[in-house]
């Protein structure tokens, strides 16, 4: 391990301008990281909940991969959805953990803490060239030096409105708010009308929506938060009136941030946001429910979803997984994947393809549409630093403010407070 | 010696008037109707065809159109008959460690004094306090020490003997009583004789029981095999049957249908093994 | 008592001891050293003394769910103990179709998780059944909270504790009332005792170590109650996280790759203190009563 760090470094400083990378040459030469840096041998890859529906992709993707470098033999692991994060730390508790591994850049944090996972900018002069800005942001971390990943798809959030809610109870589908204030005042001619059988408003606030705001969540230096100023409480004090208005339901105190979407799939809310591929899922849930449905941009600064490919720092084959992890992620194969999923390719290449920005008229097309154009303007809007206890901690906060059991800036004070605390253990 | 006593079915303690049968029946009805809602839900979501609705205000219990397809999709999705081959595996194991280590050691516990007795089983009932949750990690740790990471058996490994199951089988044979036991050893019988003569034919009921128990436990853990299997071909049923549920792709007839065939097997076990329980009633119990 | 060879009894609990000390003793002895530590589930964590416990006790989220689990241990232990009994006794006598009977009460034992949530959550939620049939009854005009009220949560999920326990318990006492001799049955039968009486009298005494290990498991398994809380507040613990067990704010903090292990640990050993209490009571309560 020693040796190949002490390789990557010589590299470094010889591949002065990298390597051409056209497009058709979408992976890398680049990592002639140490002595042989040839692509062959034994390489595992692993991916998270893909198979059964993306199983001829991946394995079409991999099978090019092994034409194009004879003698590598790519081992593809595709772990289920659930319990990933268990199976991962276990990976990583085990020294098992595969060359070429997905994780989002919440999952790649505390693997980076350990030393696990590879720089891989110190072998790629090109990142920045080729993929996006925040694609690649996801994967840099506060204290530490480098980008952890290679971006792979991208997603962000879209309004959804039940169009037939809103006919129903005297809105305009077409006029959908765009701001919270008119969120409020749509979603009281809602509940009037339809004498608070139907919401339209269904979501407890979370970190993101400070963020939205304007609030600062965290000190530039990552070791403490602020995200309990006046802004934020005034923002919390707006979701309590709403609910003392009876304009959401009640279910939003005990419920996760998936809730809304299930009250929506009801028919109880008329309002959920998700990402671009929601219409789909919706079409296999509840048919009937699918084709009422209309996309509209997000409120605010949209979200950024990110997923990524990143290499273990204990691979014994580097130059195969470099190459394997770009191949992945190179601007052909991920717009082969958008093609069958709305997702969004991380690579600037695939900025002008048509494909994204043409609706072909149905609700779920143009939901990729407004997806696509979103991405641009699309933030991370919760700190990677926010741990499980952490959000858990703070949604209850934020909870009993809105209950009105506390003021909202008792509740702010406690939640960072607590995170503060939780930081520095 | 456990006899065999005259069958007691034509007793009057057997006969049932017509009224207490309607009042038995209704209790179990009430009962029924209680305990087995989210069973059909899971049945009728598995048979819906794809223009229903799954999510609804009130759930609809009777599919407009039912279907089979869903069945034929997850075995067409998954390899499920490999993965239960697994499933099985795994359980077999549990079962027979459990039948084995649990059933002598809870006859020691009950029915032999030794030195250290009283601290062991203070150390069994310990375990049901003691905190399981932060130690999932520590025990792939151990299990992979022992050179046993992505095998079967690995997985089968730490549910082996369950601690509760020894407390079970030990409460089992505390109620056979001692007398059965004094005269077998004034006649000579050593320890293992006992048990197999007095002690077995008498807990066979509670022998049915923790097999249940294991069995379960063996065939609906999911995240224990998770984190020791990696390679998809030694997943079991619970964690195969999580493909079903994808990134981009979610189901829930074919979850459903999943969990039905899964919940099959459990089925068949405890129907098969419930008679079991009869044994002592329906024989005649023991002889005292 | 003297065996011929003093060392059959502890080769006969020699499997069991080994899986003992393996797969439960030793995982907690680690347990107990990393609540000294600030530790993360990828190593790394220093010895922090008591840090860690003097947390523990200023968390105030922790008296909260020490209330809650010890609530949940009054209400279940006479219901979980008492009403499976009887069902079993419903259940114990051969009618035509009770093995199709037996079967469907076991079934909410291994229902999924995800299943009994939808379930629950239709029956008690604002626009659920229960909600929704109180009202036509007219018997309420606002919907009942079950879902998001402190106290109704708790309850909600004492109920599906329960209703998930009932055969659990069940297949217990109906391998103990095998041995219950029928002759003493029929010989209160003829004294002229009716159902009920022989219940108490025969069935009762009959069962009674049963009776206290299920009573031990229920006391156990309600102050370390998890999945239903879990289920019917969605992970979240109830409105403003006033509805957690103790093992919920260990999971809280334990979880996935973030998780404050060391605390953890910490509040594990709090429960495990609290645990052993009643469990030594229930012990010595059968001890006088024996």
């Amino acid at each position: 391990m020693r040796r190949y760090w002490a390789g990557l470094a010589v590299v470094a400083t010889m591949v002065a301008g990298g390597c051409g990378l056209g497009a058709e040459e979408p992976e890398a030469a680049a990592p002639s990281a140490n002595a042989s840096g040839e692509v062959k041998g034994k390489v595992s890859l692993q991916t998270w909940a893909l198979k059964p529906k993306f199983t001829d992709y991946m394995q079409g993707v991999i099978d090019a991969f092994e034409k194009k470098h004879p003698g590598v033999e790519v081992e593809w692991l595709d772990q289920p959805g659930d319990g990933y994060s268990e199976k991962v730390l276990s990976q990583a508790a085990g020294g098992t953990l595969p060359d070429v591994t997905n994780l989002p850049p919440d999952f790649a944090l505390p693997l980076v803490k350990q030393g696990l996972l590879l720089d891989v900018s110190q072998t790629d002069q090109k990142l920045a060239d080729e993929y996006v800005a925040g694609g690649i942001d996801a994967y840099r971390f506060a204290g530490f030096q480098g980008v952890y990943g290679y971006p792979w798809y991208l997603n962000t959030d879209v309004n959804y409105w039940n169009s037939e809610l809103m006919t129903k109870y005297g809105l305009d589908p077409k006029k959908p708010p765009t701001t919270f204030d008119e969120l409020v005042a749509q979603a009281r001619i809602l509940k009037e009308k339809s004498g608070g059988k139907v919401y339209l408003m269904s979501r407890r606030p979370e970190l993101g929506d400070l963020f939205k705001e304007g609030v600062k969540l965290m000190a530039d230096d990552g070791k403490s938060f602020t995200f309990n100023t006046p802004e934020a409480a005034a923002l919390l004090d707006k979701y309590r009136d709403a609910f003392k208005e009876g304009l959401l339901p009640r279910d939003v105190l005990t419920d996760t941030y998936a809730g809304n979407a299930k009250l929506f799939n009801e028919g109880t809310v008329a309002w959920t946001t998700a990402g671009a591929n929601h219409i789909t899922s919706l079409a296999t849930d509840n048919p009937t429910l699918a084709p009422k449905v209309v996309p509209s941009t997000a409120m605010g600064t949209p979200p950024l979803y990110v997923q990524g490919l990143s290499v273990s720092k204990k691979t014994q084959n580097a130059p195969a997984a470099i190459a394997l992890a770009r191949w992945v992620t190179s601007p052909e194969n991920q717009a082969a994947f958008a093609h069958l999923v709305s997702i969004f390719p991380s690579t600037k290449a695939s900025a002008n393809d048509p494909f994204f920005s043409k609706s072909d008229g149905t609700n779920a097309s143009e939901a990729k549409v407004i997806a696509f154009a979103s991405l641009a303007q699309a933030k991370m809007l919760q700190p990677v630093e926010v741990t499980d206890a952490m959000s858990k901690f703070i949604r209850q906060q934020f909870a009993l403010a809105i209950s009105g059991e506390i003021t909202s800036k008792e509740a702010l004070d406690a939640a960072v407070a607590k995170c503060d605390e939780l930081l520095q253990n | 010696m456990a006899a065999h006593a005259k069958s007691a079915r034509h007793s009057g303690f057997n006969t049932i008037t017509t009224g207490e049968k309607v009042l038995r029946y209704t209790l179990l009805l009430v009962v029924l109707a209680i305990t087995v809602s989210p069973f059909l839900w899971q049945l009728s979501t598995s048979l819906k065809s794809l223009d229903e609705d799954i999510y609804a205000q009130t759930p609809t219990f009777l599919p407009e159109h039912p279907t089979l397809d869903n069945y034929v999709k997850v075995a067409e999705t998954i390899p499920v008959w490999s993965y239960a081959a697994n499933s099985l595996v795994v359980a077999v194991i549990v079962v027979a460690g459990n039948a084995v280590g649990a059933t002598i050691a809870g006859y020691a516990l009950a029915k032999l004094r030794f030195r250290g007795a009283k601290l062991l089983m203070g150390l069994f009932l310990a375990t049901l306090v003691l905190p399981g949750e932060v130690t999932i990690i520590s025990q792939y740790v151990t299990v992979r020490g022992l050179g046993l990471a992505d095998t079967l058996v690995g997985v089968a490994l730490p549910g082996a003997i369950g601690m509760l199951n020894v407390l079970l089988m030990r409460t089992a044979f505390q109620a056979i009583p001692p007398e059965m036991d004094e005269a077998a050893i004034i006649d000579g019988a050593t320890a293992w004789q006992r048990l197999r003569h007095i002690g077995l034919p008498n807990v066979r009921g509670m022998l049915s029981v923790i097999t249940i128990f294991a069995f379960i436990g063996a065939w609906d853990d999911f995240l224990w095999p998770l984190i020791v299997l990696t390679n998809p071909e030694n997943y079991t049923l619970t964690v195969g049957l999580q493909y079903l549920n994808g990134t981009f792709s979610a189901n829930p007839r074919l979850i459903a249908a999943g969990t039905m065939i899964s919940f099959l097997p459990i089925v068949i076990v405890f129907a098969a093994l419930q008679r079991f329980f009869f044994r002592g009633v329906e024989e005649g119990a023991i002889k005292g | 008592m003297t065996h011929r060879r003093w060392f059959t009894p502890w080769l006969l609990v020699a499997p069991a001891a080994v899986w003992l000390f393996v797969f439960n003793i030793w995982p907690s002895i680690n347990t107990v050293v990393l609540a000294f530590t600030n530790a993360k589930p990828l190593g790394g964590g220093r010895f922090t003394g008591l840090a860690n416990f003097t947390r523990v006790l200023n968390d105030d989220q922790l008296a909260d769910a020490l209330l809650n689990s010890i609530v949940f241990m009054v209400v279940c232990l006479p219901l979980l103990t008492m009403l499976p009994l009887l069902i079993a006794v419903l259940v114990e006598k051969k009618l035509p179709g009770i093995m199709f009977f037996r079967t469907a009460f076991y079934t909410p034992v291994v229902a999924s998780a995800v299943v009994v949530a939808l379930i629950w959550g239709w029956m008690l939620n604002d626009r659920g059944l229960v909600n929704g049939f109180a009202q036509w009854l007219g018997v309420i005009a606002a919907p009942i909270p079950f879902l998001t009220d402190r106290w109704l949560l708790l309850f909600s999920a004492i109920s599906l504790t329960v209703w998930k326990g009932l055969g659990y318990y069940m297949i217990i006492y109906l391998s103990a009332l095998g041995n219950v001799r029928r002759e003493l049955h029929e010989a209160a039968a003829v004294d002229g005792a009716g159902p009920v009486r022989r219940f108490w009298s025969v069935t009762v005494p009959g069962v009674r170590n049963t009776m206290l290990l299920v009573s031990v498991l229920v006391s156990v398994s309600a102050l370390r109650v998890f999945s239903e809380l879990y289920v019917l507040s969605n992970g979240t613990g109830g409105p403003g996280g006033r509805d957690m067990s103790v093992v919920m704010l260990i999971q809280m903090y334990s979880r996935g790759f973030t998780g404050h292990l060391g605390y953890a640990s910490a509040l594990s050993i709090v429960l495990l203190v609290v645990t052993i209490g009643p469990m030594l009571l229930l012990l010595r309560l059968n001890r006088k009563a024996a």
